[in-house]
Formats: structure tokens, sequence, C-alpha cells
């Protein structure tokens, strides 16, 4: 425990002083708000929550997934995590610190998107809930990058475009009948089918895609880490 | 007590350490010497087990929590503050933050405190991964090149807290390229070359052996005379 509050502490004030990494929790709501004023509130044809749904799955899909890369190539590269685990830091106790930051943080920005599109109540907790679960498959797939990377260089490189992928895959279905139908496996489609339906309609097939998208996840990371270890 | 018996490590066709014996008493200054790329700190990486040996045995004779290390890559976290980057290790080892700073001054960074890491000079982070390394009050210390780069008055100091430290009972390993460091501060010292410790003993007593007292016992003749056959 006080392994992993020690790195979760570590994350956290890197992250405040790391604009790059800082940038990413902040921009996307920025980018939210400022449109949702600027163009969803004059036009009536826009619905008032549309720009903070879409930027709210775009953060959730790929901020988890660069950040956790990021972080874990770069301890690995500096050799911090030989002087972790040299005081005895397990792996999963680094895992769970520097995750469970991102996530948490993630949360909080999840919440300010669901203020900008004015969700409350039920369909508040419905959408944070969603962004969440995503953000969780996001962060599976970037620790599996993180461990897999040699240095933040190759992370970066690999990171990078998975997370556009992940972004543009749920546009990209919407204009073509076959892409979607392939495209369904992937995560950020179906929380954009969640967002996209009546919020009536039943969500147990697309949180189900989800879900299996973090146990394909984190057995891909378990088989990474199996393969690498953390500090090879 | 850091014992190694009859190491052998091999790096593919490369064979750096061929049967390597020794010991180092325990609350005394051991230093092992030798040339760029005998295998000095291989040795190191195999004590701390962070590197496995082919064969032969090997103990220190402190669990994990009791070792300290300093090696020439620092391991710090380059964004944090030189407290923070304590911070982070007081939080694991359970050592109140009180202790944290007195090992900043006790490398005599207590004004840097505050600044991060990558605003620091060469010197001062090394100082800074000494303060790490010893912030535990650690039974076994390694250090690798502790003084390598620094200005004289800087490496003074540390000598001194070196002293300081055995005095107070901690086992201390050490490399080193600089001989009069050597003579000054070991109880004893041992010469790595050709893969095999080839000469070893109190500093003054090898020197004798080696008809090398001069006013001062001259090590560095004792060196090049037992390793240096390809470079004159
Ligand atoms: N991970 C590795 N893979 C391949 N070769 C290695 C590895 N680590 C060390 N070596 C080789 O082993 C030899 C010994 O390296 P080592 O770093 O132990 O030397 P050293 O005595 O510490 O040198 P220096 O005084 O320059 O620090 C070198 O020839 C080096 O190239
Ligand atoms: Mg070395």
């Amino acid at each position: 425990m006080r392994s992993i509050s020690a790195i979760f502490v570590k994350q956290a004030r890197d992250a405040l002083k790391n604009a790059t990494i800082f940038i990413q929790f902040i921009l996307f709501p920025i980018m939210a708000f400022v449109m949702t004023e600027m163009m969803a509130k004059p036009d009536p044809e826009i619905p008032n929550s549309m720009f903070a749904v879409t930027f709210g799955a775009m953060f959730a899909g790929m901020t988890p997934l660069t950040l956790i890369a990021m972080a874990i190539a770069e301890d690995k590269e500096n050799k911090s995590l030989r002087f972790l685990s040299m005081a005895g830091v397990k792996p999963h106790h680094y895992l769970t610190g520097i995750t469970g930051f991102v996530l948490i943080a993630c949360a909080v920005v999840s919440v300010l998107f669901a203020l900008i599109a004015e969700f409350s109540g039920m369909l508040m907790i419905r959408f944070v809930g969603v962004l969440l679960l995503g953000a969780t498959a996001s962060a599976a797939l970037g620790a599996t990058v993180g461990i897999f990377a040699k240095n933040q260089q190759s992370a970066t490189a690999l990171a990078t475009p998975l997370a556009v992928m992940l972004a543009l895959v749920p546009m990209m279905s919407q204009f073509n009948e076959s892409v979607r139908r392939i495209a369904g496996v992937v995560f950020t489609v179906q929380m954009n089918v969640i967002f996209t339906n009546e919020p009536t309609a039943s969500m147990a097939e697309p949180l189900l895609m989800i879900c299996a998208n973090i146990v394909v996840f984190v057995g891909l990371f378990v088989l990474a880490y199996k393969k690498k270890r953390l500090n090879s | 007590m850091v014992r190694m018996d009859n190491i052998v490590k091999s790096f593919g066709p490369q064979t750096v350490l061929s049967g390597v014996t020794f010991e180092a008493r325990e609350k005394q200054i051991f230093g092992l010497l030798g040339r760029s790329g005998a295998g000095k700190t291989t040795i190191i990486n195999i004590l701390t087990n962070q590197l496995k040996a082919d064969s032969g045995s090997h103990e220190i004779g402190a669990p994990p929590f009791e070792t300290g290390l300093m090696l020439d890559e620092d391991g710090l976290f380059p964004r944090l503050s030189c407290i923070e980057n304590l911070d982070v290790f007081a939080t694991i080892y359970k050592i109140p933050r009180k202790k944290a700073l007195e090992a900043l001054q006790n490398v005599e960074l207590g004004g840097s405190e505050k600044k991060p890491v990558n605003k620091l000079s060469k010197g001062m982070r090394q100082r800074l991964a000494l303060a790490r390394a010893i912030l535990h009050e650690p039974k076994a210390l390694f250090l690798d090149e502790p003084t390598s780069g620094l200005d004289p008055v800087t490496a003074h100091g540390i000598h001194k807290l070196i002293l300081q430290l055995r005095d107070r009972g901690t086992t201390i390993f050490l490399t080193t390229h600089n001989m009069e460091e050597s003579v000054k501060l070991c109880d004893y010292v041992a010469l790595l070359h050709g893969g095999k410790i080839v000469e070893q003993g109190v500093p003054t007593e090898v020197c004798e052996r080696h008809n090398a007292m001069k006013t001062m016992p001259d090590m560095e003749a004792v060196f090049i005379k037992m390793t240096g056959e390809a470079a004159e």
C-alpha cells in the first residue's frame, strides 16, 4: 500500500509539472467547452451535449493509453524502475500506482465533460461510467505498450497511431457500413454506440463489448509482461 | 559480509567474469578497482540481483530493503524536485520527511531541496543519488564510482560522508578509477583484471608488495603494473 501511494503521488506531482501531460488532461475539456458555448448553444440544430460527448469519448480512448505508455517507458529508460524494485516496489504495485493516478484523474475530467454536457442525475452517472470503462480499456492497452517499448521514443511511436486510430474509428464507421461491422469490436466505437443511442436503449451489448476489450488488453498485457518483465 | 565465490558471467561470446572470488568484511570499505570494461559494474549488478551470473554463488548479508545502491545511471525522476525524489523513497521505506531533509543536508543539497532534478548539475545529481542510497540507513551500500566527475571539494565531502557511514557500521562496496581515493578511503582493495581478481589486500600492504611505497602508497603504479600491459 505504501509503495502504491508513493508511486501515485510521484505520478500526480509529475503530471502537474509536465506540460505535455498536463495539457492532455485539459485540452479536450477546454475544446469541448469552447465549442459548446460558441457553436452548440447558439445553434438549435446542434444538441448542447454533442461536443462534450464527442471530445469526452476521444479523451477516454486516447489519454490513458498515451500517458501510461509514456510514463512506464520513461521510468524504464531512466532506470528509475531499477531503484524502485531495489527498494522493494513490486511490479504490480508500480503499475497500480501509475494507472490508479491516471484513471482517477480521468474520472475528474469525465465529470467535467458531464458538466459541460449539462448532464445530471442518472444521465451523468451513465456518461461518466461509460467514459471510465473506456478509459480502463485504454489504460490496459497503454500499460502493454509501455512494457513493450524499449524507450520513450518507441513508446510514442507505438502509442500515438494507436490512440489516433481509436479516436477516429467511431467517426469512420459512421460513414461506412462494412467499416462499422468490423470496427464494432473496438471499444471506442461501442462507447459511441451508447452515446448516440437513446438514453433509454439497452446498453448490455455495447457494455459487454467494452468489457471484452478490457479482458483482451489485460490478457495482452499479461503476455507482454511475462515476456519482457518490467526491467529489461 | 559481501561475498562472491567463483562467479562466471558471459555476455554472448564475451566472457567478462571468469571465476571471481572475494570477500568484503562487514563494516569495512571494500574498493573494487579495474580498467574500464573490466566488469566492475557487472559485479555490482550481480551482487544486487539485477543480473544473473552463469555460475558461482554470492551473498551480501542484507535483505534488499537494507541495501543502498548508487549507479552511474541515477534513475532520478527528472521533473520532480530533490526533496520530492526522496519523498518517493521515504514513503516506500516509511521514513519521516525530516530524515529525507537530513539526507539532503548530508550531501550538501540543503539549499536546493526544491530544485527540479533536470536543473541540477551532474555533481548535484550524483549527490542526490547518494542521498537516496543512504536515506534508509542501509546495512550494505553499493557505490559505483561515487566521485567520478566531481570537483575535489565535493569529492572530499563525499569521502567524509562515506567514512562516517562506515564508522556507524555500514558495509560499503565501491568501485573507483581514482587510485588516491582507493588508498585514502578503502580498508581493503581488490583489483579485477582479465575476468579475475589479480591482487587484493589492505592498500598499504598491496603497495608494499609491489615496491610501490613512496612517501605515499602508490596504488597507481600497482594498477598500471598489473593491468597495463596492453597500454604500453
Ligand atoms: N548488458 C550487457 N550486454 C552485453 N555486454 C555487456 C552488458 N553489460 C556489460 N557488458 C560488457 O561487459 C564488460 C564489462 O562491463 P562493465 O560495465 O561491468 O565494466 P566496468 O568495469 O564497470 O567499466 P567502467 O569502469 O567503464 O564503468 C564490457 O565489455 C561491456 O561491454
Ligand atoms: Mg562501470
